[in-house]
């Protein structure tokens, strides 16, 4: 660059060196160590985007022997190009996906996963405080803990409405809004599960005169003596 | 007719009639039609005896007979259904509503009746007047009037209704009249038509004959057995006449259920939303009481207007909120009431077919909520809202653990609450390419829990009688000693000689008999708590072989 002065020169060079730091995978630099096989893999695995790609995918599609792509993956893992995530679905499978991606939710689970394994006690724990929160106000949106909401509403202690709202208040999507709010049962438990007989694990196999009849019923010696 | 209708049939009919009518009964109920020789031959019982059985089965309604399949000459047969004897369950809840809507008298009246069968309007009349005045203070007693507008009331509202009458007028050898106070369709007498005709098809079903009574309730004195036989044999050939002598009055069992249907109805709104609302579909149901035939999907449209001056005039609502309320039921995704219209301030109807599929639901999810726990109920209710689900999709939809899950499923499937749908992506069922959907059927699975009460009340029934059974020797014992503390009383004993009698019972054998007490009661009152669930899961399982 014979016609620009050593400032320009020099601005010119720091702003290379800048876009090095912010996007390692322009230059090719960096990747003049490993080789068009690397190059390749990598590309498979950009191509994956957020969800991420398993290894025998990588293979089908790059052609290269296992060996070859294990070298290849600890390698690219090493210097930090791309990361192994363990899928929540198979709990055995890692995908793999580049360095700097957030996993997608279906690999992850979500928020109600940590460590692949299902946060049951969590999920109790919101739907309680859900619960709670919905009998004292009246009409409420939310939208993240939809999910969670729903399983209430499957509890039979929430129910849902919608309404059309208009775009722009809090809350609403494509110009609806679900609110929720908490319900009684419309019923008292119902009058046969107040028998012994309504709850009895043996129930089929009951007759009068059999090992198992209602003269010799246990469950209901003790519920009568209660 | 399944076993377990059968068997408690046969349970009820013990109890209430004795061994040999139950006899007749259920050898009818698992048979079908049949004549009068073909009984005696199959059960082995005396012809006079098969007779006597079959008068009590038909007074009490349990009994129908027409002529033989062969033509008008073959002898009549004898056919018995199980749905009126399977009533004998509710005679408690009967009794108990006529005291609550028209006070003692009105519980009497339908006690004596459902005891009877049927009977004419003045032996009611008197009966009843009888048993009020016993009841009540030294130089008091009831009077006939009263009673009998009791009796027209409750023949206006629909609750009593004439027997239709039994055909055969031109029949030589019919039976002769009836007297009074002992009312008796004749056994031999073949009516003409062959299928029986509802009371409702007769126009004078709900007329109150004009009867001349007047008198006063006859205090029984508490005198020997001797003497009460004869005043029941005096009141026997009681010749005095009334002016409604062969008209039979009968319990309407159908309006005491749509009774009890729109009560089940008004406590559901009023558990759901308020009492406020409850309130207002009470007097919707009240004014539609008469205008709505029992198999209507959804009661008559009744404007916003109407709705407002009937209100009850204690519920001093103003219109705008009265509004407001009917909005807010319309709105409600139970939908027990729905708009019909705009005229007259809005429209709206009760929906009595819907309201009864929501309480059929809420018995079947309280069911599984109590036996499986609430994880298990809320798999259930996801299934019965979503309809068909993948195994994944339900464990997704209600964030239970897969392995929980699964465990579930499999329990609820072995229960047969929830069954599972095939749906195969190749045409050779392969398992690796077939889509294994769960679903939750809601009217099959009523069907099944109702014959699960049946079989709980039977075994509920089963259990007292075996508990009576145990304790025969100490109840026996018990009635001996208070008939004799009773003589001893009348004959006027010292006070020494009842307290040595009342000593021939132990303490631990008192402690006994009042377990006794307490477990019968217990037992009792469990039937009638199950009799509930069967009253919701028939009408709503008749309610969609209606539509």
């Amino acid at each position: 660059m014979p016609h620009l002065e050593p400032q320009q020169r020099a601005m010119a060079i720091n702003k290379l060196l800048s876009l090095l730091t912010r996007f390692p995978f322009l230059c090719f630099s960096k990747m003049k160590g490993s080789d068009n096989q690397e190059k390749l893999v990598y590309q498979i695995i950009e191509d994956a985007g957020n969800k991420g790609i398993w290894s025998r995918d990588i293979r089908f599609k790059s052609n290269l022997p296992l060996t070859e792509i294990n070298k290849i993956l600890k390698n690219l893992e090493s210097k930090k190009l791309i990361k192994a995530v363990k899928s929540v679905a198979a709990s055995k499978k890692k995908v793999y996906m580049l360095y700097n991606l957030q996993p997608d939710r279906s690999v992850t689970g979500g928020a109600w996963y940590s460590d692949q394994d299902f946060e049951s006690e969590f999920v109790e724990v919101l739907n309680q405080q859900c619960f709670k929160f919905l009998q004292s106000k009246v009409d409420l949106s939310m939208d993240d803990i939809e999910t969670i909401l729903n399983t209430l509403i499957y509890d039979g202690k929430v129910e849902m409405t919608i309404i059309a709202a208009k775009e722009g208040t809090v809350g609403s999507v494509d110009g609806q809004m679900k609110l929720y709010r908490g319900v009684n049962s419309v019923i008292q438990p119902t009058g046969l599960v107040r028998t012994p007989c309504g709850l009895c694990p043996v129930f089929d196999d009951c007759h009068e005169g059999g090992e198992i009849s209602p003269s010799n019923c246990i469950y209901m010696m003790e519920w009568l003596d209660f | 007719m399944t076993a377990q209708e059968l068997r408690l049939c046969g349970l009820l009919l013990r109890e209430h009639f004795g061994e040999v009518v139950a006899k007749v009964a259920t050898h009818l109920l698992r048979s079908g039609a049949q004549n009068l020789r073909t009984i005696i031959h199959e059960t082995g019982i005396s012809l006079d005896l098969v007779k006597k059985s079959l008068c009590v089965l038909v007074q009490h309604g349990a009994c129908v007979f027409s002529s033989g399949r062969k033509g008008p000459g073959s002898p009549t047969e004898y056919r018995t259904s199980c749905d009126q004897i399977l009533r004998i369950l509710r005679y408690p809840r009967y009794i108990y509503s006529a005291k609550t809507l028209y006070g003692d008298t009105g519980e009497l009246i339908i006690e004596e009746l459902l005891q009877r069968g049927d009977m004419t309007m003045s032996s009611t009349v008197k009966t009843v007047a009888d048993r009020l005045t016993q009841n009540m203070e030294e130089g008091r007693s009831m009077e006939y009037s009263e009673v009998s507008s009791t009796f027209s009331n409750l023949v206006e509202t629909h609750f009593l209704q004439r027997c239709p009458p039994m055909g055969g007028a031109g029949k030589k050898d019919s039976a002769t009249p009836a007297a009074p106070a002992a009312p008796t369709p004749g056994a031999g007498a073949a009516p003409v038509s062959t299928d029986q005709p509802t009371p409702e098809s007769f126009p004078d079903c709900y007329k109150v004959p004009h009867v001349t009574l007047i008198g006063r309730g006859k205090r029984q004195l508490s005198s020997e057995d001797g003497e009460d036989q004869r005043n029941a044999k005096k009141a026997k050939m009681d010749t005095e006449t009334h002016g409604d002598e062969g008209i039979y009055w009968q319990v309407n069992f159908e309006r005491f259920h749509l009774h009890f249907r729109d009560q089940a109805i008004i406590s559901a709104v009023a558990n759901k939303l308020d009492q406020t609302s409850s309130e207002i579909v009470r007097t919707m149901l009240r004014m539609s009481e008469v205008t709505t035939s029992p198999t209507a999907t959804c009661t008559k449209p009744l404007s916003a207007n109407e709705i407002f001056r009937s209100l009850p005039s204690n519920y001093n609502i103003p219109r705008p909120i009265l509004d407001q309320y009917l909005t807010l039921l319309v709105d409600d995704p139970m939908e027990f009431v729905g708009k019909a219209g705009e005229s007259g301030g809005g429209m709206y109807v009760v929906n009595l077919h819907r309201a009864l599929a929501n309480l059929a639901r809420a018995t079947l999810e309280s069911v599984v909520q109590e036996r499986f726990g609430s994880r298990s109920a809320r798999i259930f209710r996801l299934l019965l809202r979503k309809r068909h689900l993948e195994q994944k999709q339900v464990e997704d939809f209600a964030m239970v653990p897969a392995k929980e899950a699964k465990d579930m499923l499999y329990t609820l499937l072995s229960e047969n609450l929830v069954q599972l749908q095939e749906i195969p992506k190749t045409p050779d069922y392969a398992p690796s390419r077939t889509f294994y959907l769960y679903t939750v059927n809601q009217l099959p699975t009523a069907r099944m829990l109702l014959q699960n009460c049946y079989k709980t009340v039977a075994n509920l029934i089963e259990r007292r009688l075996f508990e009576t059974k145990e304790s025969k020797r100490l109840l026996e014992k018990s009635q001996r000693i208070e008939a004799i503390l009773a003589s001893l009383q009348a004959s006027g004993a010292e006070p020494e000689q009842l307290t040595e009698v009342e000593e021939m019972i132990t303490a631990p054998e008192k402690q006994q008999l009042e377990a006794l007490r307490l477990h019968i009661n217990k037992l009792d009152s469990a039937e009638n708590q199950v009799d509930e669930t069967i009253f919701l899961l028939e009408s709503y399982v008749k309610s969609t072989t209606a539509a």
